[in-house]
Order: C-alpha cells, then sequence, then structure tokens
C-alpha cells in the first residue's frame, strides 16, 4: 500500500470480468417485455422521398410498430449539434452571440429529424423503423416496406459540389459548402516575399474510419409513471447524449437518463449524435414496451461517422538554409451531409494544427467543409490533428526535396525549442512542454537511421528500392475548448462508505482505456488505501457529475486531476477528523496504511473505517464545523481557460487555444517496395513517444500499438470509396480492410516524459500520437522508396494497385 | 418457419430446444442460453468475434445454425474457467493486458486455444496466423501475441 503505483504497469480491474464473459455490453441488457427494432435506410444517395408505406410490414405475425417521417409526433423536434438546441445557430461554440458579431467559423445548419422526410441525402439514412417483438421478425418486416423515390443526381466529390450548377443538397443555403473559416496569423505576405524558394504540393488523404467491433446499440424504455425516458447507449458521452435526446423528445417534465455500460471501443464513433439515439427511445415511448436497437456491421459503414478524407492545397515560403518562413493551406474536405456529429469541429482543428511542431509565425489557413451526398464526417482518432498531422508531415518532405536536404535535418532546423516553452502558435494555442530535437534524435538512433540510409543507397545501385521515412507529430488533446459547450471541465465525485470503501463517480466514459484502474491508482496513491477497494463508476448521467465524456483523452489530463484533487479534498476532511479524535494539531498527522496516524507515532491511528463510523453514525464526534459523510464533489477547470493572454473565442483573425496538452511523437519507418508488384514491406519502425508523466506504462504501450494499427490501416489499407452515383462500393469487413495481427508488426517503442506543467499530475493524455505517426511516415517511406524513379504518390490507401499505378505512370513519362 | 429439436451440450451441460432452423448459434447461445460472453461484431464472418469451439474446433458461431449443432458440444468463453478460477489462457491475456474493450476478447481466447490445441509450440508466425481471423482495434495484437506466447511455453514447462 505504501508502494505508489502511479507508473506501475498493474493489471486492470477491468479485465477478469471480460475474461470470463460477464462484462456486461448494451446488447447483452435484457428488459422485461422488451421487443427490437430494425430501420428501413435508403438505397439512393439523393431522393426525393415520395411516400413510405407500411402496411404489409406492419400485417406481419410479430411486428407491433411502425414508423416513418411523415407521422413523427409534434413533440420530435429537429437534432441539434448542440445540447444547447439548434436555435444558437452557430452550434459548435454554444455560443450566444449573433452570426455577425463572430469571427469564427460560419457553420451552416439544417433541421434533420430522426428520420427522412421530403429527401434523402445519403445512402444508408434512416426513412422508416419497424418494431417487432422478435430480432428476426423486425429484419424480415423491413423487406415488406415499400418506399417511393424520385431520384436526383448526386453529388459525390467535394470538386463537384463547388462547381458552378452542381445540384444542391440542401437547397436552403444556396450553395453545398456546409462551414467557412480562416485563420491567419503573422504576416504571410511579406514572408513570401523574402523567401528564396516557394514550394507547393497538393496533399490528399482518403475516407476512413475506426469500426470498432462493437457497432452501436442503442435501448430505450419510457417508464410513464415516473416521465423518465433511460436510454443504454453504447456512447462516449452519456450526459451530452441526455441532453441531446430531451432537446430532441420535447416532452415536458420528462428526464432522460442515459445509461452506458461497456463499450466495445469507440475512436470517436461513438461520440455522436445519432438518428437512433432519438429513434429508439422514442419507439419505446409510443409503444410502451422497451425497444433494443442493434446496429448491424453494415448498418454501421453507412450509419456511423466517416472521417479523413481531405485535400490541402499547400505552399510554403522557404529559404535556402531550410527555414520554412511561412505556410499557406487551403483545405476542402468532404463532410457528407449536415448531420449532428462533430465532423466541423475536426476539421477546424486541422486547420489550426496544420503548422504542426514546427516555429513557423506566418500563417494562413482556409478552410472549406463541403457537404456531399455521402455518411456524415465524425470524429476518428486525433480528431483533425491527425489530418493536420498528415498534411505537414508530407509536406515538410516535399519540401526537403525540393531542397536537397535531409527530411530529418529540415525538421530539426525548424522544430519549436526545448526553451520555447510553453509556446505561443500562429494560431493561438499555448503549446505547454516538450523537446522535440531530442525525441527525433533519439528515434533516428533507435531507427538505425544512418545504417538504413547506407542500405538504401547500396539497394538502389543494385535495384533494389528501400525508403526511409521520418516524421514529428504533435496530438494536442484534452478538447477542453474555452467558450465550448462541451468542455473546459471535469467533474468527480469521491466517497467513502461507512465500510471505508470509497468509490469514485467520473463525468465520462470508458471504451476499453481502463479508467477505473487508473482511478484506483491514483485514488490508492494518494489515501493510501488498498487498490482494490477503489471502484469506479461513470457512463451514467443521472449518477455521475455532469460532462461531456470521453474524447481527446481527457480523461488522462483533466479526469486525473479531477480525480487528484477531489481525492485531495477527502484527505483533507479525513485529516482534520482524524487529528481532532487523536487530540492532536491538523499538522500533525498523515495518512498511512489505511487510516490517519500521528506523524512519527504509528501506534496512534484511526483507521478510516472508525472514522467513517464517525462521520456517519457518531456524528457528535465530528469537529465544529465539519459535515457529517465522506463525500466530494470537485469540478476541475482546465488551466487554459484561466491562462493570461489565451484567447478562448476566436479573435479577428480567427485565432484562439483550442487545446491545452501536446504530447508528440517522433517516427522513422524503413520500407522495401517491389516495383513489379507494388506490395510494401515493413522494414522497421521506431517511435518515441511523449505523454508527459505517464499513468500506467502497460495501459500506453498497449493504446499505442493500438493507435498505431488505426495509422497503418489508413497508409496501406482502410478507404471508404463511394461510386459516382453515391454507392458506397465498402458496406462491410470484406471489403473494408481492417489490419489484422498479420498486418501489424512488432515496433521499437521507446518514451519520454516531459510533464506537462499546468496540471497536478504532469500528465498530457496518452494514445492518439500513435495513430497520427505511422500514415504520413509510411507514406513518406514509400515516396523516398520511389524517388529515383519520379514517382509522386498522390493518395492513400497505398495498396499495391495504387503504387503499382503510380510506378507505371512515372515509367511512362507522365506525372 | 419449421422448428426443431435441438440437443446440445454446452460448457459441459446438456440442453434441449425447439429452435427454428434459421436461429443462428451464437444467437442460440446469446439469447437462449443467456451466454453473452460471445459477441456479434460484424454480419458477414469477418471478424471472429464470436468464434466459440465446437467439438474442440473453433467456429463463427454467426455462420452456423443452432441445429448444426445437434448433437454437438459447444465451449464457451463461460466455459474456460472452474469455480472461478480461470484458465491460463485468460491468466495469460491479463497479465499481459492484452485487452483494452474487451469486445474482441473472449473470440481471441477461443482462437486462442484452438491454436495452441493444435500446435502446441507455435512461433510468432503461427500464432498471428492463429488469430488472423479475430480483428481487433484496441490493442494492434502485440499483446495478444505475448499472451499467447506466454501460455505455449508454459505448456511446455508444465506438460500440459
Amino acid at each position: 500500500m505504501s508502494e505508489r503505483l502511479i507508473g506501475k504497469g498493474v493489471r486492470r480491474k477491468e479485465d477478469p470480468d471480460v475474461l470470463l464473459g460477464r462484462a456486461t455490453y448494451t446488447a447483452d441488457v435484457k428488459l422485461s417485455r422488451m421487443t427490437y427494432a430494425a430501420i428501413y435506410r435508403s438505397v439512393y444517395a439523393h431522393a426525393r422521398l415520395r411516400k413510405v408505406d407500411m402496411s404489409r410490414a406492419l400485417a406481419l405475425p410479430g411486428v407491433i410498430f411502425g414508423l416513418s417521417g411523415a407521422d413523427l409526433p409534434a413533440f420530435v423536434k429537429p437534432m441539434s449539434l448542440s445540447p444547447y438546441g439548434a436555435s444558437s445557430g452557430h452550434v459548435i461554440w454554444g455560443e450566444r452571440a449573433p452570426r455577425e458579431k463572430r469571427s469564427g467559423p460560419q457553420t451552416k445548419y439544417f433541421p434533420h429529424l430522426c428520420l427522412a422526410r421530403d429527401k434523402v441525402r445519403f445512402v444508408g439514412e434512416p426513412v422508416a423503423a419497424v418494431v417487432a417483438t422478435d430480432p428476426y421478425v423486425a429484419e424480415d418486416a423491413l423487406d415488406f416496406i415499400e418506399a417511393e423515390f424520385d431520384s436526383l443526381p448526386p453529388v459525390t466529390s467535394v470538386e463537384q459540389a463547388v462547381s458552378h450548377n452542381a445540384p444542391l443538397i440542401y437547397e436552403e443555403w444556396g450553395d453545398n459548402v456546409q462551414l467557412r473559416f480562416k485563420v491567419s496569423g503573422g504576416d504571410v505576405e511579406r514572408a513570401f516575399e523574402q523567401a528564396d524558394l516557394i514550394v507547393k504540393e497538393t496533399i490528399i488523404s482518403s475516407r476512413y474510419t475506426g469500426t470498432p467491433i462493437e457497432p452501436r446499440v442503442v435501448i430505450g424504455r419510457y417508464k410513464e409513471e415516473d416521465n423518465l425516458l433511460e436510454v443504454w447507449d453504447s456512447t462516449q458521452r452519456s450526459h451530452s447524449v441526455s441532453m441531446f435526446v430531451r432537446n430532441s423528445i420535447d416532452l415536458p417534465g420528462l428526464l432522460v437518463r442515459v445509461i452506458t455500460l461497456r463499450v466495445g471501443g469507440g475512436f470517436g464513433q461513438k461520440r455522436g449524435f445519432y438518428s437512433e439515439e432519438v429513434l429508439i427511445p422514442l419507439l419505446s415511448i409510443l409503444t410502451r414496451r422497451p425497444v433494443k436497437w442493434v446496429e448491424t456491421r453494415s448498418e454501421h459503414m453507412v450509419g456511423t461517422s466517416h472521417a479523413r478524407q481531405q485535400t490541402h492545397k499547400m505552399e510554403a515560403a522557404v529559404k535556402k538554409d531550410g527555414t520554412v518562413l511561412a505556410l499557406r493551406d487551403r483545405i476542402m474536405a468532404d463532410l457528407g451531409v449536415a448531420y449532428p456529429t462533430s465532423g466541423t469541429m475536426s476539421v477546424i482543428n486541422t486547420v489550426m494544427y496544420v503548422p504542426g511542431a514546427y516555429r513557423i509565425q506566418n500563417y494562413e489557413g482556409e478552410l472549406f467543409g463541403v457537404t456531399t451526398n455521402k455518411t456524415v464526417y465524425g470524429s476518428h482518432r486525433a480528431f483533425g490533428k491527425a489530418d493536420a498531422g498528415y498534411a505537414i508531415e508530407r509536406f515538410m518532405d516535399v519540401i526537403a526535396a525540393e531542397l536537397a536536404m535531409d527530411p530529418a535535418e529540415l525538421r530539426l532546423k525548424n522544430f519549436i525549442q526545448p526553451h520555447e516553452f510553453p509556446y505561443l502558435s500562429v494560431t493561438g494555442s499555448r503549446y505547454d512542454s516538450g523537446n522535440y530535437p531530442k525525441a527525433l534524435t533519439h528515434t533516428l538512433g533507435l531507427g538505425n537511421y544512418e545504417m538504413w540510409r547506407e542500405e538504401q543507397r547500396r539497394g538502389w545501385r543494385e535495384g533494389r528500392y528501400l525508403g526511409i521515412g521520418v516524421t514529428l507529430v504533435i496530438e494536442p488533446n484534452s478538447a477542453s475548448k474555452p467558450g465550448a459547450y462541451n468542455a473546459g471541465h471535469y467533474g468527480v465525485r469521491i466517497q467513502m462508505d461507512p465500510t471505508g470503501s470509497i468509490t469514485v463517480f467520473l463525468a465520462g466514459n470508458d471504451e476499453g482505456q481502463g479508467h477505473g484502474t487508473v482511478v484506483a491508482q491514483l485514488v490508492a496513491d494518494e489515501l493510501e488505501v488498498d487498490f482494490a477497494r477503489v471502484r469506479t463508476v461513470e457512463g451514467d448521467s443521472l449518477l455521475c457529475p455532469f460532462g461531456s465524456g470521453s474524447y481527446s483523452a481527457r480523461f488522462s489530463v483533466v479526469g486525473t486531476s479531477a480525480v487528484i484533487l477531489a481525492s485531495q479534498r477527502l484527505k483533507e476532511k479525513l485529516l482534520r477528523i482524524g487529528a481532532y479524535v487523536l487530540g492532536v494539531g491538523a499538522d500533525e498527522v498523515r495518512v498511512a496504511r489505511g487510516g490517519v496516524e500521528v506523524t512519527g507515532d504509528p501506534s496512534r491511528r484511526l483507521s478510516y473505517e472508525m472514522i467513517a463510523e464517525m462521520a456517519y453514525f457518531e456524528v457528535r464526534r465530528l469537529p465544529e464545523g465539519v459535515e457529517p459523510g465522506l463525500e466530494v464533489l470537485y469540478y476541475y477547470i482546465d488551466p487554459n481557460l484561466r491562462a493570461p493572454g489565451l484567447k478562448t473565442v476566436p479573435d479577428e483573425r480567427g485565432r484562439f487555444a483550442a487545446y491545452s496538452a501536446f504530447p508528440y511523437a517522433a517516427n522513422v519507418a524503413v520500407v522495401e517496395v517491389d516495383v513489379e508488384t507494388g506490395r510494401v514491406k515493413l522494414l522497421e519502425y521506431a517511435s518515441t513517444d511523449d505523454c508527459g508523466r505517464i499513468i500506467n506504462p502497460k495501459e500506453v504501450v498497449g493504446q499505442y500499438m493500438g493507435a498505431f494499427a488505426h495509422g497503418l490501416g489508413g497508409a496501406f489499407y482502410e478507404e471508404l470509396v463511394y461510386d459516382e452515383a453515391g454507392q458506397p462500393l465498402v458496406q462491410n469487413f470484406k471489403d473494408y480492410l481492417v489490419p489484422t495481427a498479420l498486418e501489424v508488426p512488432r515496433i521499437k517503442l521507446d518514451h519520454m516524459e516531459t510533464p506537462n506543467p499546468f496540471t497536478p499530475g504532469g500528465f498530457k493524455g496518452a494514445s492518439e500520437t500513435g495513430a497520427v505517426g505511422p500514415t504520413p511516415t509510411l507514406a513518406n517511406a514509400v515516396e523516398d522508396a520511389l524517388r529515383p524513379l519520379g514517382v509522386a504518390l498522390k493518395k492513400i490507401p497505398l495498396a499495391p494497385s495504387v503504387v503499382w499505378e503510380a510506378i507505371h505512370k512515372a515509367k511512362e513519362g507522365s506525372r | 418457419m419449421s422448428r426443431h429439436l435441438l440437443k446440445i451440450r454446452v460448457n459441459g451441460q446438456e440442453h434441449e430446444a425447439k429452435v427454428e432452423s434459421r436461429l443462428l448459434l451464437v444467437d442460440f447461445l446469446r439469447e437462449q442460453l443467456g451466454l453473452t460472453g460471445t459477441h456479434v461484431g460484424c454480419d458477414t464472418t469477418h471478424c471472429g468475434a464470436c468464434t466459440v469451439l465446437l467439438d474442440g474446433v473453433s467456429v463463427k458461431s454467426c455462420t452456423l445454425l443452432a441445429i448444426q449443432a445437434d448433437g454437438r458440444e459447444v465451449l464457451t468463453v463461460e466455459g474456460l474457467s472452474r469455480e472461478g478460477k480461470m484458465h491460463p489462457i485468460q491468466e495469460a491475456f491479463w497479465n499481459h493486458h492484452a485487452l483494452q474493450c474487451g469486445f474482441c476478447t473472449p473470440g481471441m481466447l477461443m482462437s486462442a486455444l484452438f491454436l495452441l490445441s493444435e500446435n502446441p509450440l507455435p512461433n510468432e508466425d503461427e500464432i498471428r496466423r492463429g488469430i488472423a481471423g479475430n480483428l481487433c482495434r484496441c490493442t494492434g495484437y502485440q499483446f495478444i501475441v505475448d499472451a499467447i506466447f506466454e501460455l505455449a511455453k508454459g505448456q511446455r514447462v508444465s506438460e500440459r
């Protein structure tokens, strides 16, 4: 108990139940009189919806109810991105300022309901729902629904969407641009005049996503007697969803409780918000029965958010010695439909962080979020910063090639230097701490960089194509966007019960990160209690303090800070009571071995159980002014919000401090390309990751490896492809290539710990750097391998056919 | 829809039920027997979250009809432990942090068990091949491979 647990790779408390097969995920929930819903979805990318006839479906034995967009009751409201409701307009910021006064992002909104009405805008859009007493019957019933569509010309690319006379997806908007945002800093014009060289390149990434192995599940149960709507939801943010549902189902006095049990992975795809989170609970109100909907994988590929797909038109003003004076980036993001997920926020993050790890103080970023007839764009690991990392790290290699400079040298030349932290970026973020040169230099050693360059030179002479990619990616996290509704704080309630056992109620959610274990480590260290006696409760919007959920690794930064500080407050109370009862001064006691003891005289002590008994049952023994009970509620505020000089809302140039913690990772990848087949073999991958102080080293490595697999997937395997009719060609795991154990190699991973100076624990949040690094590093490596052939790789994923074609195109002399 | 009498032994216990011909084995296990440890992660037989052992052979229970298991023996993740005491494969996964969200884990455990029953001393490539039919999005597989390695070595040591 006296050995500190922070920094130890303790076995997780969450694991035994999973291993024994008794962990409860949402699809495992059984309720009395439960029914099952199936959703009829559009097979058109763009069409007018004329009629939905459910009569034959309703006639099937076992089908008890059907609903289409036309039948939605008046109390069902349009879905809104902000839990405050749709009226705020620029909902991503939750601000109330009138549109004209804001220099922030200009975002258009459309009042989508939970079922389509009049028009469908993507393949997979929910059109109708049936409820049956048996899940197989519900699925059968879908075949008996008849809907009439008049197809419209689809918009399937950003170029098409912004072209003259493009069909309008939302006629009310007048165009297909959902989001416009510009951010700039410094004097870009002047910097370009001073350049020795101007480098230009277009960097394109593909559409892909995270596909957690557990698809989404929503269960609704309406308890009329309490006017209580219970929603079991495999979500990353229970409180936010409860407000989202409450705003969308506007019944007077309705209380919405969202309960989240075990979640089988999130990665951003379960941040929501989704139609089914309104539709399924609504069905339980209309049928007065619990209704369960379990997403199939095929539904998931069209019904759950997509990510990544962006085009960056980049320009750099560069000096001969490699100094990058200025950057310009014009970004087009393919946002799909304007449904209430956080895709718009994600791409705003991208434009804010294109300057990356480099001290570039002249920057102009222009962002267009374009609507198309595709599944909605949403959150995916690293939430827009992966996209920024991809663009800048690919572009740095282009610059290095133009200058005939070593890509590692170019980066070392331009890094923000250790003494410059805390560093105010050109877009207004305060980067907390870091040592980029050390991380990269260490990784070059770890990855045998010099040796591989030798091999590469030898290989080229022998007709073998080896390539090396070098990157350093930052992953700003702990999303506590000042001024936004969704963040800036983390609430914790820590309670010691009469037996001395501790329960911690968190404002977040767990999708596999193992919060309970980390919380127990922190509390055990702070209070000197047994790790096994600390239980964590999260994901219940009624029981847990109000919060915005889990995403952006924020638990590691703001969550742990809240737990540490709440534990300290509880400790203060325990010490105060202990000192009083032991008859000594408050400064003469300390916590140790599960109790309070006199410092230097451990025989004079009170166990926590004894103190708890007094606090609950013998309150007459408490000191004056001390309340009964042993419970602390504490909301931690992100330090970014109060730091002097940081902007909490965009200024006249669009600058503001979007994130507060800045983990980063340096990467080296070595590949060999078989020019006959286009196949790429990974020879070496080395990373140095700095996530500040490490809480649980095993968890950090495990999460990094998992994130790495996502980044690897983006580089070589994963793509959500649409044809010209807006039909998704990738509809299941046969076509969507999730890397298996055969594709994900072992890598070399070292760690650095540059503490976060602004939080009690010094933590920065981990895991997402692993997802950001591989994609540009591997793409850089492959392009490096093919440099002698003059091959430019214009897009990812780098499937063998893509590489092969690029090689042959270059051979034929066309680029 | 025709119904059939299913007689099946699951985790050592005999069961009899009248089932629809189209009832999937995974749904029989989860819904009718309440053994929800086996999970459904896809609908095209790719993810492996539904893996169980049928007469000692790993199968994807989402792609078998329950009636195909008539007269046969099924082992699910719930059947691995004895009186609350974990099977060595479960301990190994725990020790090696081989799970995060846990959704793929039951399927991984069953595949690992089958792999080791066919090949008690696999090398790394053979282990990866053995679990290539089980998709994981959380772990990047490394610690899962380590856990299976540990068990393999343990088996050699204890002569099981």
